[in-house]
């Protein structure tokens, strides 16, 4: 076994009655990946990660955390925000967080650190209950961080925060993943995962439907937007070789290329047959796209 | 982890916790003056019966006479339990209700400990409420008794580990309910039933098989500490802990905290 592997996922099921709520899932996560799980609600995204924590007992399969049959005291190294914050709301968030720390076995020192991270020093000696949405989510990636965690998994922890506590809880994140953190981030907010994901994965009623680097997102067959002021714009597009379709939208026409075509050919094309162009953008497929595509009713499961 | 640092965790829980201590102090007040207040209660008794006093001369009951004073406390004490009862299915309802025993699982508490810090608890609440009706015994003993004779005046002591077990057994059960119904109100209600419920069933089998009465749970947790108040009316009672009641409480006590652990191990939570 790999010892960069942080986390192995063999054919995990899970079944309520007759509804599966995970059909055989395989995963890897490896060390260092800022991971997303993508998936509308109900694809299956808390149930997989209740398993990885010990709350939901799978019907069939296996995982390995770190290489090794996963036990209670993995983890306590492992930090992790299931849905939304769960704390004692008649303490306050000093006295859950030395709770916390009493069973991940973390000190009392840490608290401090822990606090100051998410910046909720001001308030610690407050009740939880008087705490905002916004200070329990914080408060909740705390008590993650307590122990100093080696993964870090959230679900959903920008989920019902206003534009600026998703912003604050994006730049956590991202200073956490400079840590070097493996990071684990169910969401079915897309524009999230782009921008802090390296690695995602999409899963459609409890199968995975694709795997890979964020960065691959993008690549393979371009589109590019072209406008020119020439009534044959359309006919020359249309007979340019590397085009695979096209389309009108406003004042652009949309050309898919096929393969290994880029927008200077197409530049080259239109003026050897006597079109200026007066716009030409190299448009990049956005993950809403590709998510959208893989979620279309006709794509095919993966294991 | 140790056991002591289990229930340590537990009571981390508790300690700044307001209910814990109203109901705690209530239960704590209750058994020190229902126990300290028998003498009281048979003046009253006395005074509203017709002919109870020409009878039966009040003062000549030896209530808080060293020995008999051992049983009599411990039988009392008994009747309270509940009172204690009702806070350990509030502590373990709660936990559900908040969804705290899923958050304490995935910080890197296994269910067994989870269990285990409440087992832990309720074993504390049972000692000290042992060694709460042991000192008012003493000192209520030392009051009201004439003499104290070495070693006749510590018949029965023994009745105060099988309080101790008694307290114990019933928390376990009130533990067991809590987890299997994971709501408070439902589950007091439940716990203030099934009394009721084991007097029917008792009651209808009692012809017919009456030596399985004393298998029955709650009949069994009673069954340790015996009513001690009919010696008073000239009759026959037994003043001392059968190993047979002892053995047949913490059989139903480990049953009902296996029980408590299946139901913990087998449900996703």
């Amino acid at each position: 076994m790999n010892v960069e592997t942080v986390l192995s996922i063999q054919g995990l099921t899970k079944h309520f009655g007759k509804l599966c709520a995970v059909n055989q899932l395989n995963l890897e996560v490896k060390r260092g990946q800022v991971f997303g799980m993508l998936g509308p609600n109900g694809s299956g995204k808390t149930t997989t990660l209740g398993m990885l924590m010990g709350v939901t007992n799978p019907t069939s399969g296996s995982f390995t955390w770190f290489g090794q049959t996963p036990t209670h005291l993995m983890r306590q190294k492992i930090g992790a925000v299931l849905e939304h914050p769960i704390f004692y709301p008649y303490l306050t968030g000093q006295q859950n967080l030395e709770l916390n720390a009493m069973i991940k076995g973390a000190t009392a020192q840490q608290i401090d650190r822990v606090l100051d991270v998410v910046e909720l020093l001001p308030r610690r000696h407050d009740k939880y209950r008087t705490y905002s949405l916004g200070m329990k989510q914080r408060l909740a990636i705390a008590s993650a961080l307590l122990n100093d965690p080696i993964v870090l998994i959230l679900d959903e922890p920008t989920n019902g925060l206003d534009p600026m506590g998703i912003a604050e809880i994006r730049e956590l994140i991202k200073k956490i993943a400079a840590d070097g953190k493996t990071i684990i981030l169910a969401s079915h907010l897309l524009d999230e995962v782009q921008k802090v994901c390296t690695h995602f994965a999409v899963l459609k009623r409890g199968n995975l439907m694709h795997v890979g680097p964020v960065d691959d997102v993008g690549k393979g067959e371009e589109t590019v937007e072209v406008a020119a002021y020439h009534d044959d714009v359309a006919d020359v597009l249309r007979k340019f070789p590397g085009t695979a379709g096209i389309k009108r939208e406003n004042q652009h026409y949309l050309v898919t290329l096929h393969d290994g075509f880029h927008s200077a050919e197409i530049n080259r094309y239109l003026f050897e047959h006597g079109i200026v162009a007066a716009h030409l953008q190299t448009k990049k497929k956005s993950l809403e796209k590709q998510f959208l595509e893989i979620l279309a009713e006709n794509s095919e499961p993966i294991h | 982890m140790s056991t002591l640092y289990l229930l340590k965790i537990d009571l981390k829980k508790m300690r700044h916790y307001r209910t814990f201590w109203i109901i705690c102090g209530l239960y704590f007040f209750m058994l020190v003056t229902a126990t300290a207040s028998g003498m009281e209660f048979l003046k009253w008794l006395a005074r509203t019966i017709e002919g109870f006093g020409q009878n039966i001369n009040i003062n000549r009951i030896p209530l808080y006479h060293f020995p008999d004073i051992w049983q009599n406390l411990a039988w009392s004490s008994g009747l309270l339990k509940m009172g204690i009862a009702i806070m350990v299915v509030v502590s373990v309802t709660n936990e559900y209700t908040y969804r705290t025993l899923r958050q304490n699982i995935i910080d890197g508490l296994s269910r067994e400990q989870f269990l285990m810090s409440k087992v832990l608890t309720n074993v504390l609440l049972s000692f000290t409420s042992m060694v709460l009706v042991f000192l008012i015994a003493v000192v209520t003993g030392l009051i009201y008794s004439p003499q104290f004779d070495y070693p006749y005046g510590f018949t029965g002591v023994g009745f105060y580990p099988a309080y101790c077990l008694e307290v114990f057994a019933f928390l376990s059960f009130a533990l067991m309910l809590g987890m299997l119904v994971q709501r408070s109100g439902l589950t007091i209600i439940l716990l203030l039933n099934s009394y009721l419920i084991e007097l029917i069933i008792k009651e209808n089998i009692d012809e017919y098989v009456p030596q399985l009465i004393k298998f029955f749970p709650l009949e069994s947790i009673m069954n340790l500490v015996p009513l001690p108040f009919a010696r008073y009316a000239f009759q026959e009672i037994r003043d001392y802990v059968t190993w047979e009641s002892v053995l047949i409480a913490l059989a139903w006590a480990t049953l009902f905290n296996y029980f408590a652990y299946l139901k913990l191990k087998k449900s996703d939570i």
